[in-house]
């Protein structure tokens, strides 16, 4: 529908892991502690199911950021929530 | 056109020992404010009943224009300066010129050549005005017409804006007299028993608040602005002005916007005075979204709307519309729509 915008829109981020696979650095910022994860699996019904591992994480700089990785194209995002 | 311009001599700072000159008008009398303001006032309704239209904006100064007074007091400007000088009295200086400024410098009998010190209070902003009238003494330029003989462009490369705005002045470009609209003199005074401060204060502006807004003068305008005044327990007085932003006759807002001011206060007070300075349209007009229910607050949301829409873009504003609040994908709880036009 024109003049639709969705908020909190997920924005792709950098994101370099750790051996554990949980954010080690945000767009280079190192991460300083994981403050909580976890797995949000949707519409598992239909053929675009949604799979996302969230992390909520507090980096060097003071920040807290929430950012996930999806499943399948294994890419991460960053939302505002 | 004639201008007349009037000075309250008693209210005027003499000229300096150091500067050849004329009084300066205009300068608030800073020990006793509110006994300038209602000297100035006395000053313009006398002026007002002879049917003049009168600007005044600073304490003790006010001009007029004598086109069309003459009509009614003989035919001739003097006949007018007569009849003025007749409601004034003797105190006041009173002088005629085609430009405001003319008819200031006549009035205070400032020598000839008019030496630049004559423009310190004829500016917009007081210390900017003096800077600029020092620089250019200290550039040799001492006299008005020595002034006006550098030209445009030497004058906005030295001085600037605020040098533009002198070269119009001693041009005689000035902006049309702004009478202001005579109105009734609405106020109310309340005496302060001895030792009076903090909330006890508060009470006091809440009553006097309140007697104004009940005054039958008042006859349900709004207020545009006040002017808060008091008298010192130490001698002298004190007073500030108080706009309103929009037209108000509402108890609380009138409270809220004077509260803060009484900190200001700078000694023991004996009496505290209210006056309001311009009225506005009857209560029932003024801009408040609460009142007349929904359809006048639709109506005024409406025309906000639309002037948002012609000053930012269609797309200047929108509204959040929930979606699906319980999903657990935050980019689906809701939506940014385009605010619907009312």
């Amino acid at each position: 529908m024109p003049g639709l915008r969705r908020l909190y829109a997920p924005q792709r981020v950098a994101v370099r892991t750790d051996p554990r696979g949980a954010p080690a650095t945000v767009e280079g910022v190192a991460v300083e502690a994981v403050r909580e994860e976890w797995l949000v699996e949707d519409r598992w019904w239909t053929p675009q199911p949604l799979r996302r591992h969230y992390f909520e994480v507090a980096t060097a700089d003071g920040r807290a950021l929430t950012v996930f990785r999806t499943a399948r194209a294994q890419r991460w995002y960053r939302q505002r929530a | 056109m004639e201008i007349a311009c009037v000075i309250d001599k008693r209210l005027a700072i003499p000229p300096r020992p150091d500067h050849a000159g004329g009084p300066w008008s205009g300068r608030a009398d800073l020990r006793d404010p509110v006994a300038a303001a209602e000297a100035t006032e006395s000053m313009v309704r006398a002026l007002e009943a002879l049917g003049a239209g009168v600007e005044s904006e600073r304490p003790g100064e006010a001009f007029f224009a004598l086109d069309g007074l003459c009509g009614l007091y003989g035919g001739s400007p003097a006949g007018v300066l007569a009849a003025a000088r007749g409601a004034l009295g003797e105190e006041k200086a009173i002088a005629t010129g085609p430009t405001r400024f003319a008819a200031f410098l006549a009035a205070g009998a400032w020598p000839r050549p008019v030496p630049m010190a004559a423009l310190r209070t004829r500016l917009g902003g007081e210390r900017e005005a003096e800077g600029l009238v020092e620089a250019r003494e200290r550039l040799g330029v001492e006299t008005v017409a020595a002034f006006v003989r550098l030209g445009t462009d030497q004058v906005a490369d030295r001085f600037g804006p605020r040098g533009r705005e002198a070269l119009r002045l001693c041009r005689g470009e000035e902006e049309p007299l702004r009478p202001r609209t005579p109105h009734e003199e609405l106020s109310e005074e309340i005496e302060l028993p001895e030792g009076t401060a903090g909330r006890q204060l508060d009470r006091a502006l809440e009553l006097l608040v309140d007697r104004l807004l009940a005054a039958p003068r008042r006859r349900g305008r709004t207020l545009l602005g006040l002017r808060l005044g008091a008298r010192l327990a130490a001698g002298g007085s004190w007073s500030v002005e108080q706009g309103l932003g929009r037209p108000s006759a509402a108890p609380r807002v009138l409270r809220n916007v004077l509260a803060p001011r009484l900190e200001e206060l700078p000694g023991p007070a004996t009496t505290l005075r209210l006056l309001a300075v311009g009225l506005g349209p009857p209560a029932g007009d003024q801009l408040e979204l609460a009142v007349g229910g929904g359809e006048p607050r639709r109506r005024r949301l409406g025309a906000a709307v639309r002037e948002v829409r012609a000053a930012q873009g269609a797309e200047a504003l929108l509204k959040i519309l929930p979606v699906d609040a319980a999903s657990r994908v935050p980019e689906r709880w809701a939506m940014l729509t385009p605010f619907p036009e009312l």
